[in-house]
């Protein structure tokens, strides 16, 4: 409990530094970036792989969580060690 | 761009099955081997790997225990020595590069701009003389000497430029606007005014010289009007020399011009029966290739029509395409009616009206009338004029007294 509530508290901490120096979050913080246009296409960049992929399902693997893909057709259009698009009919887009 | 680059490397369509093809894809992207077209069928995945990227899958391929067959091979890298293989192809391609670069040393078009006066086949003549000609080496072309060359030959040009652009010689010339102005050969002074006809002066202004005549006389014709030696007396009224002067003077002369012009009765029409034959050439340079031919009619004209194919024209290749449309007529004799006649010849008559007015003649009377004659309408006219007249001619120089001087 003690080891955890640390965690979170450089956690706080480390965001609050990286909002007041004005640096990209997505970066700093490894968060994943998503850009959709519509519900089409997605490109996905900061991801460490791909847990499952099937034409209704992509899980993503983040750094600091997953990321799952449901829809109809998917199917990667490249895939990259920065980033990859995903296209088909995306329905949901969830976070695990 | 991205899609000819990837061409250019070379890629495979591979087919990836077995226990964890997820996790054979994240460790292909973590060597930095790029995929892409990824498409799940079934238990299989299908995706483009490129040539480097295959090449370094075999760790890959044993550590995560997928099976990976090729389809299909893309690119240059597998294009290539299957072309090579086409001996005469490959022999071919490098015959038309050879070709390429030995025909660009060559002059295959001249283009002359600028030229207002002096006209195109004018100029090309000058520059066949010149050993200017298209099929020419650019090596033996010298700029300099021909830029020389065209402001010598032709003195209304002040400006010329000759350069090459690729296989193509542009000249570009400017031509002197202002009429050129020739020098005048130095002329003693001394001039009288003769009168070319006869006639009565009805007025007269000098400006310089001495009048020989006065308003009202009636004179012959090379009459001296206005004397350009203008003597100086001595005291005793004897003359001890004479001042030359241009005689200048408006001197207006009454005389009677005659007119007369005729027209023969019949005279021979082209008229065009309508039928034509048209002929179609090639003319490679000065070498014109065409149907040989019988003689299309028995009179006829033609007309000829020349073009050049854009393409050849942007290529700069002297190729040209025309056409040849013979023209038959018959010659057709004519009587003229007389009111025919007439209209021919009052234009004739205003014709020759419209030149004297242009001179400044003033007519007073005229007297026109057509007659016939055996074969001719025959149109004859008087007119009483008035008319500027003064023709500039040398004076006779006279030396005298060289004795008076003497003293």
């Amino acid at each position: 409990m003690k080891k955890r509530d640390i965690k979170k508290n450089s956690g706080q901490k480390k965001e609050s530094l990286v909002e007041s120096l004005k640096l990209p979050k997505d970066i700093c913080m490894g968060a994943m970036k998503v850009t959709m246009t519509g519900n089409h296409e997605a490109w996905i960049e900061n991801y460490r792989g791909i847990l499952e992929y099937s034409e209704n399902l992509i899980l993503l693997q983040g750094k600091t969580c997953q990321v799952c893909f449901e829809g109809t057709c998917l199917s990667i259009d490249y895939y990259t060690n920065e980033d990859m698009k995903i296209s088909g009919c995306i329905a949901c887009v969830r976070f695990i | 761009m991205i899609e000819f680059l990837k061409y250019i490397r070379g890629y495979l369509r591979i087919r990836v099955s077995g226990f964890s093809p997820e996790r054979f894809m994240n460790l292909c992207s973590n060597k930095g081997i790029l995929l892409w077209k990824i498409v799940r069928e079934g238990d299989v995945y299908y995706m483009n790997i490129n040539l480097k990227g295959f090449r370094a899958l075999r760790p890959i391929v044993r550590k995560t225990g997928t099976r990976v067959a090729i389809l299909e091979r893309y690119g240059l890298p597998f294009f290539l020595p299957k072309l090579l293989k086409r001996k005469v192809f490959v022999g071919g391609l490098l015959f038309a590069i050879a070709f390429w670069m030995w025909s660009s040393l060559f002059i295959w078009d001249i283009e002359l701009s600028g030229n207002y006066r002096i006209t195109d086949d004018m100029f090309q003549s000058f520059l066949k003389e010149n050993d200017v000609i298209v099929g020419m080496k650019k090596g033996e072309l010298d700029i300099e000497t021909l830029e020389k060359e065209i402001r010598r030959s032709f003195p209304e040009i002040t400006w010329a430029s000759a350069r090459l652009s690729g296989t193509k010689l542009l000249i570009d010339i400017k031509e002197n606007d202002a009429p050129i102005i020739k020098e005048q050969e130095e002329k003693q002074a001394g001039s009288n005014l003769v009168s070319p006809y006869a006639g009565t002066v009805v007025s007269m202004i000098v400006r310089s010289g001495v009048p020989m005549v006065s308003v009202g006389d009636t004179i012959e014709a090379g009459a001296v009007l206005v004397e350009g030696r203008v003597p100086v007396y001595n005291d005793d009224a004897t003359v001890r020399e004479y001042i030359y002067v241009d005689a200048d003077a408006d001197i207006i002369l009454e005389h009677t011009r005659e007119f007369s012009d005729r027209l023969s009765f019949d005279y021979i029409k082209k008229e065009y029966t309508g039928r034509e034959k048209t002929r179609v050439y090639l003319r490679f340079g000065d070498e014109q290739l065409k149907m040989p031919q019988d003689r299309p009619f028995l009179i006829y004209d033609s007309v000829i029509r020349e073009s050049r194919p854009l393409l050849f024209e942007k290529l700069s290749i002297p190729v040209y395409m025309g056409t040849y449309t013979y023209r038959e007529y018959m010659n057709v004799e004519y009587k003229y009616s007389r009111e025919e006649a007439q209209e021919q010849l009052s234009e004739k008559l205003f014709t020759f009206l419209a030149s004297l007015e242009e001179k400044g003649v003033q007519i007073i009377e005229k007297d026109v009338k057509i007659d016939t004659n055996d074969n001719f309408w025959i149109i004859s006219g008087l007119f009483l004029v008035r008319e500027p007249v003064g023709d500039s001619v040398a004076v006779e120089k006279i030396v005298i007294g060289e004795k008076e001087i003497d003293e």
